[in-house]
């Protein structure tokens, strides 16, 4: 094909697409000058291409538009219904001939002549307009995708092969780079060496990063289409919607919007035929006449999140649950357990249809279940929420990336695995009451918190080893709401992997999302998380989820925090209900006293906690924090933000002034702790009154630098074991034998967490020991 | 006339056309894939590509290839995806004419497999279609 037809084809594919939303627009209100102008403008510049292409079909069609939209700029005749309808049915011709003159096809001639004389003032009737309409709608045709960029200025046509093969040559650049870097750190380096590495290392993620946008493309390309298809199926349908489109300028890989086109398309069908009631029934229901079909995309870190909301009759998940048991998906004992959330996550099982009338414009109603599959396949998720008679929203997670996944590396049966880091809810070992193992029926199952989940153990799952015996669990979301834990040997890396697609026999199995070469060179199978689940048979039967965690998530809305830079650079967040306020101080009114640091706040020397050393520089930024009663300045950097957290927190194991980690966005937050915060500072400073503490090993250094302070901070006084007092002891401490001749009740500390049954308290255990000091000390006395 | 690899399986020589072959490699660590068909061996790191490695035998169901110490594959690629074809031995790359109908009493796995023959001097050597190698005994699953 010559390039000059190629350019035409391509030029007009464009300005279709543009143009879709503009005609919508414009028939809504037809006395727009700019909109007709720039339908006109369309109309003439096909009209003139084809005149030397050679295109006589094309030139009829765009000829008699062109005449028609003269006549309505000229006012000589009035922009209607039936008009705009013609007008648009011919637009669509002109769209479906250049797809065909692409595809070296060609289209039946008849119908043009009918398009053309639709045009025609009167020479039409109602009913003829609708069934030009019909024709349309049948063909309801998706425009097809166009080239990356959008911009009116400076922009490029690419083959899209030669984006790809950018792609693929970046990816194996990144494979280099991390190949050279292993080599690096095994073999030894110059400090030259290291420098040079460091420049092509930052060369290469920026290239990498500017090749990953030219595969992105606005999300605008999906939802372009969407105004039409509206206006024509709520026509059809009898219905009035408004739709409300938010976030076109949300960008995805390529690959990635074509994946969604036909998902999208389907709920947006079903929104309209199912989901929003006819004028009628919806005044009945004191709803206004026309329903609001909303969706919005946005980014959230690493994914992109699209939602599809109407205020339509919603479903009602008692209804979905009973057709599931009646169809045999369920049993009456597994619906009795579920909660709202997993009755309505039914409506993605194949097979369940509760759409009442089957209709030519949506089909049955069961296409949800290859919604979800298709959604899932390319690693993201689908999410539903309902209220019976208010409405429905549809939540689609998709990653942002296809080829470069964050992803942890794990090991069973002495082979490695790499799990994308969008599936992993936490990673727990299997100890103590928290987290048990059980084997029940003969299968493992998890309890986590009294949250009972399904085990596959990766090992035997693989046929990698005999017996199941995670060391670990790696807590994945299948999709769906569903979780299992995966019972792994060990968790190795946290990387980015370039991941390529599997071969066919490989997918096969069912069990894989495909493959990649992370640093070490060898290759590795990425785990595609909800097909292990299919697999293993991981069914809504085992995951029973406790109640209350959910009842308690929808009554405890959500955490206002402050989130922060901290002096360390680590981004961390403080329960904003802590923070009285935040003050700038001068640098030098800090003032280190007893190896501490602190603060003039308001008047009083307040404890000062910083998390790295203070900045040099003027002013100091602090948080003012406060219980009620103490009060505490903590150093930052910089307040980033105020934040609803919604996450479960992770604790850390040892206590510090890091509670432990919620996930934001995707992002990890280290919360501080605020009792620990609170604990540590002075509270009451020893006087001589206050109860005084032997400590016995006077030379471990341990004692003098840990525990002293630590007594001292509590309000005891301190004396080490060899100093003369004459004061009475009120307590001894020891990690060993309490020194001779002291008639003082002992505390014993050993050095290791569990417990040898001699009512020995760990020596961190910083609570235990404080208890253990204040019912001695009040014992004592 | 074209160029034709000639390659040895258990005890047959195939030809495969020298225009669906990408390379010859020798391949020494093959990492496993549980749960697949027993025709592939694993995957292949070369360079900075994964390859899918099949066994050649076991896809003709004659047995298995002895995976022990450096094998020879041939490289080539189906549905822009990339295989190693774990072969005993590459014997040559000769030139011969057009491929002649296949024997009529073949065994039913060589059937699949075998789209002609091709002469080379006195002998008839069986020309097999790369595709088929990769299939494998069962068909891949719709």
């Amino acid at each position: 094909m010559d390039d000059l037809l190629t350019d035409f084809i391509a030029e007009t594919r464009e300005t279709l697409e543009a143009l879709a939303g503009e005609i919508v627009a414009w028939e809504a209100d037809p006395e727009d000058r700019t909109r007709l102008d720039a339908i006109f403008r369309f109309v003439h510049t096909v009209k003139g291409s084809c005149g030397f292409l050679d295109l006589p079909r094309l030139q009829r069609l765009s000829h008699s538009a062109e005449d028609v939209l003269a006549e309505v700029r000229s006012g000589t005749r009035a922009p209607d219904a039936a008009l705009v309808s013609a007008v648009l049915a011919i637009i669509d011709r002109i769209g479906e001939l250049t797809d065909a003159l692409e595809a070296n096809e060609t289209l039946p001639e008849g119908e043009d002549e009918f398009l053309i004389a639709a045009l025609v003032q009167g020479n039409h009737t109602a009913s003829d307009a609708v069934d030009a309409d019909q024709a349309v709608v049948a063909k309801i045709n998706v425009l097809p995708a166009t080239p990356p960029t959008r911009a009116v200025s400076r922009s490029i046509r690419l083959p899209v092969e030669l984006l790809d093969r950018m792609m693929a040559g970046v990816s194996d650049m990144v494979l280099a780079r991390n190949e050279l870097s292993r080599l690096l750190r095994t073999g030894g380096t110059t400090s030259a060496v290291d420098v040079a590495f460091e420049r092509l290392s930052l060369c290469v993620g920026e290239m990498r990063d500017s090749i990953t946008r030219t595969r992105m493309s606005r999300i605008d390309t999906l939802f372009s289409v969407l105004p039409r298809m509206v206006r024509d199926l709520t026509a059809e349908l009898g219905k009035s919607v408004k739709l409300e489109v938010d976030g076109g300028d949300v960008e995805l890989d390529r690959e990635m919007i074509e994946m969604i086109r036909d998902p999208l398309t389907h709920i947006v069908r079903n929104a309209l035929d199912h989901g929003i009631e006819k004028p009628e029934e919806r005044r009945k229901a004191g709803k206004p006449e026309t329903g609001r079909l909303r969706i919005g995309a946005r980014q959230s870190a690493n994914q992109i999140l699209i939602e599809v909301i109407d205020d339509g009759r919603g479903i009602d998940a008692e209804r979905v649950v009973r057709k599931a048991v009646t169809a045999g998906l369920v049993s009456s004992e597994q619906a009795a357990t579920m909660n709202w959330s997993h009755k309505l996550n039914l409506i993605f099982e194949p097979g369940l249809s509760t759409a009442d009338q089957v209709t030519g414009v949506s089909g049955r109603g069961v296409g949800m279940d290859v919604v979800r599959a298709n959604i899932e396949r390319i690693g993201g998720t689908v999410d539903i929420d309902s209220t019976p008679g208010q409405g429905l929203r549809l939540s689609l997670r998709v990653p942002l990336t296809l080829t470069i996944i964050p992803a942890l590396t794990v090991s069973a049966g002495g082979t490695h695995f790499a799990i994308p880091r969008s599936a992993i809810d936490e990673l727990v070992r299997p100890k103590g009451d928290q987290v048990r193992i059980e084997r029940i029926g003969g299968e493992l199952v998890a309890f986590i918190r009294g949250v009972r989940l399904p085990v596959v153990d990766l090992g035997r799952f693989m046929g990698l080893a005999e017996e199941a015996n995670p060391a670990l669990l790696v807590v994945l979301r299948a999709g769906g709401g569903e979780r299992y834990a995966l019972g792994v040997e060990a968790v190795h890396d946290h990387e980015e992997l370039v991941v390529k697609p599997a071969a066919p026999a490989l997918m096969a199995s069912g069990v894989y999302a495909g493959t990649t070469l992370p640093d070490n060179s060898r290759p590795m199978l990425l785990l595609d998380v909800a097909g292990i689940a299919a697999v293993a048979s991981v069914g809504l039967a085992q995951s029973v989820v406790d109640e209350k965690p959910a009842a308690r998530r929808k009554a405890e809305a959500t955490l206002p925090t402050l989130l922060f830079r901290d002096l360390d650079g680590v981004t961390r967040g403080v329960r904003l209900a802590l923070v009285e306020r935040i003050e700038d101080v001068p640098a030098d009114s800090v003032v280190v006293t007893g190896g501490s640091q602190m603060l003039p706040l308001q008047g009083r020397l307040t404890t000062l906690h910083a998390a790295a050393a203070l900045p040099k520089g003027q002013r100091l930024r602090v948080l003012r924090l406060s219980d009620g009663e103490a009060a505490l300045a903590y150093a930052i950097d910089q307040v980033i933000d105020v934040i609803e957290l919604r996450g479960e927190l992770t604790p850390t194991p040892v206590a510090g002034p890091v509670a432990g980690v919620v996930l934001h966005d995707g992002a990890p937050i280290e919360m501080l702790d605020p009792y620990w915060l609170f604990t540590s500072v002075m509270v009451a400073p020893a006087n001589d009154d206050s109860p005084l503490c032997l400590v016995a090993d006077s030379h471990d250094p341990w004692a003098r630098e840990v525990l002293a302070p630590l007594l001292g901070a509590a309000g005891y006084r301190v004396h080490f074991a060899g100093e003369p007092t004459d004061d009475p002891i009120s307590v001894v401490v020891t990690t060993g034998s309490a020194p001779e001749g002291i008639d003082a009740p002992v505390v014993r500390l050993r050095g290791t967490p569990e417990g040898s049954g001699d009512q020995s308290i760990y020596r961190y255990d910083r609570d235990g020991l404080l208890r253990a000091l204040r019912q001695h000390v009040a014992g004592g006395k | 006339m074209a160029l034709y690899l000639i390659a040895r399986i258990a005890d047959e020589m195939i030809a495969l056309p020298a225009t669906e072959i990408g390379s010859v490699v020798e391949v020494d660590q093959i990492a496993a894939v549980p749960r697949v068909a027993r025709h592939i061996a694993g995957l292949f790191a070369l360079r900075s590509r994964v390859l899918t490695v099949i066994d050649t035998r076991a896809s003709l169901e004659l047995g298995t290839i002895d995976r022990a110490g450096e094998k020879t594959a041939i490289v080539v690629e189906c549905e822009s995806h990339s295989y190693a074809l774990l072969v005993d031995e590459v014997e040559d790359v000769i030139e011969a004419g057009e491929p002649e109908p296949c024997p009529a009493l073949l065994a039913a796995s060589w059937r699949r497999a075998a789209k002609g023959t091709i002469r080379h001097g006195e002998n008839a050597i069986l020309l097999v279609d790369p595709a088929a190698l990769v299939a494998g005994p069962e068909p891949l699953a719709a």
